[in-house]
């Protein structure tokens, strides 16, 4: 018996020319995948020059992080850890309020933005648009604008990361709903259901785990956001980071690193057991 | 000249999915693997391909213990020992032309594989091997866009790119319709006859397992339950494998039975 590539070479000679094209496709498929890459590298070469990268500067800068870090060592919180602490909890009852009220605000908006929940499309249009806009508005520039709205102190930031947060979610939820399989709900559709019941038996059992992991994670995220909100007055930690940064403190400026290290991996431990314990271990 | 399976065993957690199997099939045989669901055929036939190792045991090809490769070794058997899956198991989103030529990664090094920088007898031979499934019509066409009938003989094409010397097809037909199981069946049959490739089939359908393959091999429980021909396997055998009750054995009979008799058996329970 002949072998395998024996017989398909010779095969492959008696194929007709619209076939013999697949096994010479020529250089020119090249072209736009070289072009492409050609081009990417050209701008990015473009960009590093336009904001005046040069190796002295790296490593001008390394020798002055090198100090910093000799000053910053061992960290000392030189009499000011309980108010460290304090602050830190505070950032991370924003954090878990922000995210909190984010999510459940969140949720009903969501279920209007959903394509195969909202029917209406220009509902469906314009809440989705809606949620793009006030997304890209950071949760820094929220801060800074509750910051004058409603005064210094932790409220604004709450406010500010649940009103980016809320955006934020209502996009994946909606996002998370439509990728959903249609079987389920049409099962409920078909016992005699009403719509209502469709949504509430047939789609949100298989959007839970995802909505829930996504708050996790958007906890997690936040605690470290929220350190940077404080600097612009929005309550918490970073009040204390910005200002032991700029008179110099460093070996206080490791510490509150430190801390906020600390404290974030144990939020990460906590949140992926509570994610495993919810939806199960393969989620 | 003749693969050998020896006392392969699989353990997942507390069960035995294979339970000491041994058997051996000289070359050039087309095997039919029959069994209930969770008897083990997936488990077997991912176990030879060294997808998933078995726990011990050892597989022997043409005499080299196949169980004991590493490393480059490893890759190069799978490639010998091509699978065809029940789901097809394509990269949907590329076309079928590249799905093909996945079948020569053990001749290319990945960047050239990555850089779409085939030789012309690697392209030669995926071209050949899909006009050999009458699918080089479609060269050009993302595979998720084909029917399931297609993907399977592009997922064939594929498993001939590789020149095996022996073809796993985990239920092949499992997810097809009437038409293209036949269209499957007879493609694998085919290159079993042309080409002398071995060939290890899982069916769910026993009338197909009869019609198609030389030897027919029963798992049961992890078990070797039935190795034998076509002609041996009487409906007492099949009552018993599949474990059904007397009251059952018509089910050969029945025209349902004909493309699903498992489905069919569960119908009638």
């Amino acid at each position: 018996m002949a072998g395998i590539r024996t017989v398909l070479l010779d095969r492959a000679r008696g194929l007709p020319p619209e076939h013999q094209a697949l096994i010479h496709p020529g250089w020119r498929r090249h072209l736009v995948p070289f072009g492409v890459v050609f081009a990417l590298v050209a701008l990015f070469v473009f960009a590093l020059d336009r904001f005046g990268f040069t190796f002295a500067r790296i490593f001008g800068g390394i020798e002055q992080l090198g100090w910093i870090i000799y000053f910053m060592v061992p960290p000392n919180a030189e009499g000011q850890f309980l108010f460290f602490a304090r602050a830190l909890g505070e950032t991370v009852a924003i954090a878990l309020l922000g995210t909190l009220i984010g999510a459940i605000l969140a949720f009903p908006l969501s279920l209007l933005a959903a394509r195969n929940v909202m029917t209406n499309r220009i509902v469906q249009f314009m809440s989705r648009r809606t949620f793009d806009a006030v997304r890209g508005i950071d949760t820094l520039i929220w801060a800074l604008i509750y910051v004058n709205v409603v005064g210094l102190g932790p409220f604004a930031g709450v406010l500010a990361i649940a009103s980016s947060d809320m955006a934020g979610f209502a996009k994946i939820f909606s996002e998370a709903m439509e990728a959903t399989e249609g079987k389920a709900s049409e099962g409920v559709r078909s016992t005699g259901g009403r719509r209502s019941a469709e949504i509430a038996f047939g789609l949100l059992p298989q959007v839970m785990p995802v909505l829930i992991s996504q708050v996790l994670y958007f906890f997690e995220s936040n605690t470290r956001s929220a350190t940077i909100i404080g600097i612009v007055g929005a309550g918490g930690i970073g009040l204390y980071l910005s200002d032991t940064i700029r008179t110099g403190e460093w070996q206080q400026v490791s510490m509150l690193i430190l801390m906020i290290l600390v404290v974030v991996s144990v939020i990460d431990v906590i949140s992926t057991r509570l994610r495993f314990a919810i939806i199960g271990k393969r989620g | 000249m003749t693969l050998e399976i020896n006392s392969l065993t699989k353990i997942f957690g507390t069960a035995k999915a294979l339970d000491a199997v041994t058997f051996s099939v000289p070359t050039g045989s087309l095997v039919g693997v029959i069994g209930r669901s969770g008897a083990g055929k997936s488990t077997l036939l991912r176990a030879i391909n060294r997808l998933s190792d078995a726990t011990s045991g050892q597989i022997l090809f043409n005499g080299a213990d196949v169980s004991a490769y590493k490393a480059a070794d490893l890759l190069r058997w799978r490639a010998r020992a091509a699978m065809v899956f029940q789901q097809f198991n394509l990269a949907g989103r590329l076309d079928v032309m590249t799905n093909v030529l996945l079948g020569r990664l053990s001749h290319v090094s990945t960047l050239r594989a990555a850089l779409n920088l085939y030789s012309e007898t690697d392209r030669a031979i995926a071209t050949a091997a899909l006009d050999l499934v009458d699918m080089a019509d479609y060269a050009a066409q993302r595979a998720e866009s084909l029917s399931g009938g297609q993907q399977q003989r592009v997922a064939i094409a594929r498993a001939l790119a590789q020149e095996p010397e022996l073809i796993l097809a985990d239920e092949p037909v499992a997810s097809l319709d009437p038409r293209n199981t036949r269209i499957v069946m007879d493609t694998l049959q085919r290159l079993n006859r042309e080409f002398g490739i071995t060939i290890l089939v899982n069916l769910h359908s026993i009338d197909l397992a009869r019609h198609y393959c030389d030897r027919l091999i029963g798992l049961q429980g992890g078990r070797m339950f039935f190795d034998g021909t076509a002609a041996q396997l009487t409906d007492g055998v099949v009552r018993d494998l599949y474990g059904m009750e007397s009251g059952e054995a018509g089910v050969e009979n029945n025209p349902l039975s004909a493309v699903q008799p498992v489905a069919n058996m569960e119908m009638t329970k």
